[in-house]
């Protein structure tokens, strides 16, 4: 925030990454039976990684830099095919960053510590912590690339090893899904940088290269059967990976399974941040390398995502599991976040921005609760859960902060964000913004019965339901205060992230 | 290429490490008689002197180009780049083997000869410019093989792998033959030099010379089959089953790596200008390999059969990078390799070390909870099971992403897209061997195991190096760029 200037020469990016790497070897080189010193040592790493992660923020100037990067590096890796090691952070990544290192020292710090091989939990834990931040900091579209896949292997196991029900199964639809999504963007890849080859000359996978070279040009079908811009070809090579994680309506069917059948440290980070990641994705890729695709493939994904803005509401509303109903609140609440994102305008892109941090916050919180219900109470069926707030008041209270978030009440963070989307969307397409606005009326009305529902109608069946420890205040205290500081704020978040976003590509044409 | 007149162009400096390594074989031979049983290890000491001895003999033949021997083998950078990968293959076969073979009392001295003749052969094939030294190699290799997979002499399962390999290999040395006897009889030359002198000459005239497209198209099928590319890949499953693990092993990496620089020489440096013409029939193969390889892969539940699959699924994407004829293309194709190996060479290894228990253990079965039985190895395979999938930071994802760049380059879609699809089918199978390791263990009791001193060493080396080279691809991709640009 420009609040002091940084030392130059450190790597302050690559400590990010590197922080729970070197977290990640020593628990591995902890003996297994010491699990309270392996449990200590991954909420070290996560911690100082969200220190330095804060450091990081307190240090970012508006609107300075080339393109408005900062703490930028760039070494070569290999050279003969142009593949760098480029890392930077702008108005896109910061705060993502930032909810980065927080969700991960959440997460870690729920984990039970009697979780079966918590060593191996906690290490790949650590390492999916470097490979999201990874994410966020490349600059070079193969280092990109690689801190994608490198994610998958781990949440592949977190939720193949140590989930619930059909973990496998989940786990390899999630893989699945995945995987066909990353290839397909790994060959966009190599075809725009070809493509960049062959127009400059310039042999390069660096974003900030390509970026200044829209790929142009027509390919025309073989058998007559017509002619496909090549950038539309790229753009949907890379919209497909950052769909399916996301997960935009149609290729979310992998998500129900996942999301209910990981433990909840893993679902924090699968439904807070992973999903942004696929957003994330779309803004600094797909909008800025594609600009005129992203103006003319934009309004039918703004369908889709208003579709799933719809649909996930309406699942939400028949499950009774209530993990599977955050799960669909979750799919709704991304929909509005990818309305924003393909509404294209300022407004719809910087409220975007600002309902990822959100989502990333409330969704947290919100799993946090449906867990310390079920550890409570042993279930996670509405239709069991009554009148608990009689019994712990301050659950009932916490509770509520949240809800009201989650529903967008004016004062929370959540409608920060989802009035900006709002008023992007009805610059671009008014009849999706009203069909957004059915989906707030919704989102209302699951989350309000699911706090009334178990939490206020008498008389109070599960005996012995005990209040909130100062423990589980602490884990929510962070992301309650970020629900009220963005909410009493709102011009905070925008007007950092605002000369980033106005330098897209896709708001200049 | 210099042209030596010294007479018949004798220069055994050429071919220094090749006769280092067979030098050794015979000592080894002479050292048997006289060792006693109980002291063979000296004899895997003495074969792994000689082979760093021949790699320290390859290091001035780097950067050089010496036609020797009437241009029949040539010493230069490639040659180089495939010596240094067989002779480290075979070194790290020699280390781990004292131990497996008195595991399985089969602890013979011929063995360390076989593989030496085995590791000459495949460098001289490397190495051959001409028909002639190619049918060499691939005869010195062959036999030596032919011999070792039936090494296990009283297990029935080894005699048949040996027996398959004979009869199904003897076939495709006819068809290699045959091959050469017609490109001989359409070009009246040996000498890749001169076959490739011949069909430039000619022009367009060699797109349409029956006779050559023949003796091309029958030789493709001999080298296919050493390459265990499909449709030539009947016998790889069942002799790769039936071998003693770690003959599979040192077969799997090194006899492929070999068989491919014999086809990069032929197709890439001799018949460029009818590239049109070995383009699709190469191009099915690989195609065939890819959906063979993989989708068969899926259904077996034994490791060594597994893997037999994969290799020929890795043949097809190896095949890939020879399809555009460039330098970038072959460089890709040779960093390929070179990552394969490692990974290949580990993924096996550790089967090896598993299989001193007996034949039962490559069974997928056997693997269940091997995380907590023995975590070591279970943790490498998981390094090279992601390696051959392809995921990042390993070298498998260099190795394909350097493949897949080729293509794309050289606007090769249709190959590149059933690549693509079958690596997606690929994830299934290797992810599900690590799956099965961290699955809970079946029996209660635990059986810890050490594994021996060598025997980790190369594992953890063959791991380490699959991961730095994943990390780090710049240096041999150099190496492997360097030594394709020879051709050009």
């Amino acid at each position: 925030m420009g609040w002091y200037a940084l030392p130059t020469t450190v790597p302050w990016l690559t400590l990010a990454v590197v922080i729970p790497l070197s977290g990640a070897l020593l628990v591995a080189l902890t003996p297994t039976v010491a699990r309270r010193v392996i449990k200590q040592l991954g909420i070290l790493a996560s911690a100082i990684t969200l220190l330095l992660v804060l450091v990081i923020v307190g240090g970012f100037q508006h609107g300075v830099g080339n393109l408005h990067l900062q703490f930028e590096e760039a070494r070569q890796w290999v050279p003969t095919v142009g593949i760098s090691y480029h890392v930077g952070v702008d108005g896109l990544s910061l705060f993502l960053l930032g909810l980065n290192a927080l969700l991960f020292l959440i997460a870690i710090l729920v984990t039970s510590p009697a979780t079966p091989r918590l060593k191996q939990f906690i290490l790949l834990l650590l390492i999916l912590e470097a490979a999201t931040a990874g994410i966020l900091l490349s600059l070079d579209l193969i280092l990109f690339y690689v801190f994608w896949e490198a994610m998958l292997v781990p949440l592949y196991f977190l939720i193949g090893v140590w989930g619930e029900g059909p973990r496998v199964y989940a786990a390899f639809k999630f893989l699945i899904y995945t995987v066909i999504g990353s290839f397909a963007m790994l060959v966009a890849i190599l075809a725009v940088a070809a493509i960049n080859f062959a127009q400059t000359g310039q042999l390069s996978f660096d974003w900030t290269v390509l970026v200044q070279h829209p790929a142009s040009g027509v390919w025309q079908l073989p058998l007559n059967l017509g002619a496909i811009g090549i950038p539309q070809l790229l753009f949907l090579g890379f919209a497909l990976a950052f769909a399916i994680k996301m997960p935009l309506f149609p290729l979310h069917t992998w998500l129900p399974a996942a999301y209910t059948a990981s433990p909840i440290p893993v679902v924090i980070v699968l439904a807070g941040l992973v999903s942004k990641l696929g957003a994330y994705g779309f803004l600094r890729f797909n909008l800025a390398l594609f600009p005129d695709a992203a103006h003319s493939l934009g309004p039918a994904l703004a369908v889709l995502a208003t579709t799933g803005i719809l649909y996930g509401a309406f699942m939400a509303l028949v499950q009774t599991d209530l993990k599977r109903l955050v799960a669909y609140a979750s799919m709704s609440h991304l929909g509005f976040i990818g309305l924003g994102i393909f509404a294209g305008n300022l407004l719809g892109i910087e409220g975007a921005l600002v309902q990822m941090v959100n989502h990333g916050v409330i969704i947290a919180a919100l799993f946090l609760i449906v867990a310390m219900i079920e550890r409570r109470t042993g279930t996670r069926d509405r239709a069991q859960l009554r009148g608990l707030g009689a019994r712990a008041p301050l659950f009932a209270a916490l509770f509520l902060v949240i809800s009201l978030a989650a529903l967008g009440l004016p004062g929370l963070n959540g409608f920060v964000g989802e009035f900006l989307i709002m008023l992007g969307a009805w610059t671009a397409f008014v009849p999706l913004a009203v069909a957004a606005g059915i989906g707030v009326i919704l989102a209302a009305w699951y989350v309000l019965r699911f706090y009334q529902g178990s939490f206020q109608e008498a008389p109070p069946q599960p005996a012995g339901f005990i209040e909130m420890r100062v423990a589980d205040v602490g884990v929510l205290a962070p992301l309650l205060a970020l629900m009220i500081v963005i909410g009493v704020s709102p011009a905070f978040f925008p007007a950092a992230v605002e000369a980033t976003v106005k330098a897209l590509p896709v708001l200049l044409r | 290429m210099t042209i030596n007149l010294n007479g018949l162009g004798i220069d055994y400096g050429a071919i220094l490490p090749e006769l280092i390594v067979t030098g050794t074989a015979i000592v080894v031979l002479f050292l048997d008689l006289i060792v006693p049983a109980e002291r063979r290890r000296w004899l895997a000491a003495v074969s792994v002197v000689g082979l760093l001895a021949a790699l320290v003999a390859t290091i001035p033949l780097w950067g050089q180009n010496r036609a020797a021997f009437g241009d029949t083998v040539v010493a230069d950078s490639l040659a180089a780049f495939f010596n240094v990968l067989l002779i480290v293959i075979s070194i790290l076969t020699v280390l781990v083997s004292p131990r497996f073979l008195r595991a399985l009392d089969l602890d013979h001295g011929e063995y360390y000869i076989l593989l030496l003749g085995a590791t000459a052969g495949m460098m001289l094939l490397a190495a051959a410019t001409s028909l002639m030294t190619i049918f060499l190699g691939i005869e010195l290799l062959s036999i030596s093989l032919y011999v070792l997979s039936g090494f296990a002499r009283t297990a029935l399962r080894s005699q048949e792998s040996a027996m398959k390999y004979l009869l199904l290999g003897g076939f495709a040395t006819g068809f290699l033959l045959y091959g050469m006897a017609l490109i001989y009889g359409a070009t009246g030359s040996t000498t890749l030099q001169g076959i490739a002198a011949f069909t430039t000459a000619s022009g367009l005239g060699a797109s349409s010379n029956v006779l050559l497209l023949l003796g091309i198209g029958f030789l493709s099928v001999g080298l296919a089959f050493k390459a265990s590319a499909a449709p030539f890949h009947m016998w790889t499953p069942d002799v790769y089953e039936g071998a003693p693990t770690l003959v599979t092993t040192f077969m799997s990496v090194a006899t492929k790596s070999a068989a491919f620089a014999a086809i990069g020489r032929v197709f890439i440096a001799t018949f460029p200008s009818i590239a049109s013409r070995w383009y699709f029939p190469l191009a099915l193969i690989a195609i065939f390999s890819l959906f063979i390889g993989n989708l068969v892969a899926i259904t077996q539940d034994n490791l060594k059969r597994m893997l037999a699959y994969s290799g020929i699924a890795h043949a097809g994407y190896i095949l890939l990078g020879i399809l555009p004829g460039t330098a970038e293309g072959f460089s890709a194709t040779l960093f390929y390799i070179a990552g394969y190996a490692v990974m290949n060479f580990g993924a096996f290894a550790v089967v090896t070390v598993l299989g001193s228990g007996g034949e039962r253990t490559a069974e997928l079965s056997y693997w269940r909870g091997l995380f907590y039985r023995r975590p070591f190895l279970a943790t490498v395979m998981t390094i090279f099971m992601l390696s051959l999938a392809g995921i990042p930071p390993t070298v498998g994802f260099f190795a394909k992403l350097f493949i897949f760049r080729a293509l794309v380059d050289a606007q090769i879609w249709a190959p590149l897209i059933v690549a693509v699809i079958m690596t997606i089918v690929s994830f299934y199978y290797y992810l599900r061997v690590v799956v099965v390791m961290l699955a809970a263990p079946e029996e209660t009791t635990v059986e810890r195991e050490r594994v021996g001193i060598s025997t980790g060493t190369v594992l953890g080396a063959a791991a380490a190096a699959t991961i730095i080279l994943g990390i780090f691809p710049a240096v041999v991709l150099n190496w492997a760029t360097h030594a394709a640009s020879l051709h050009f």
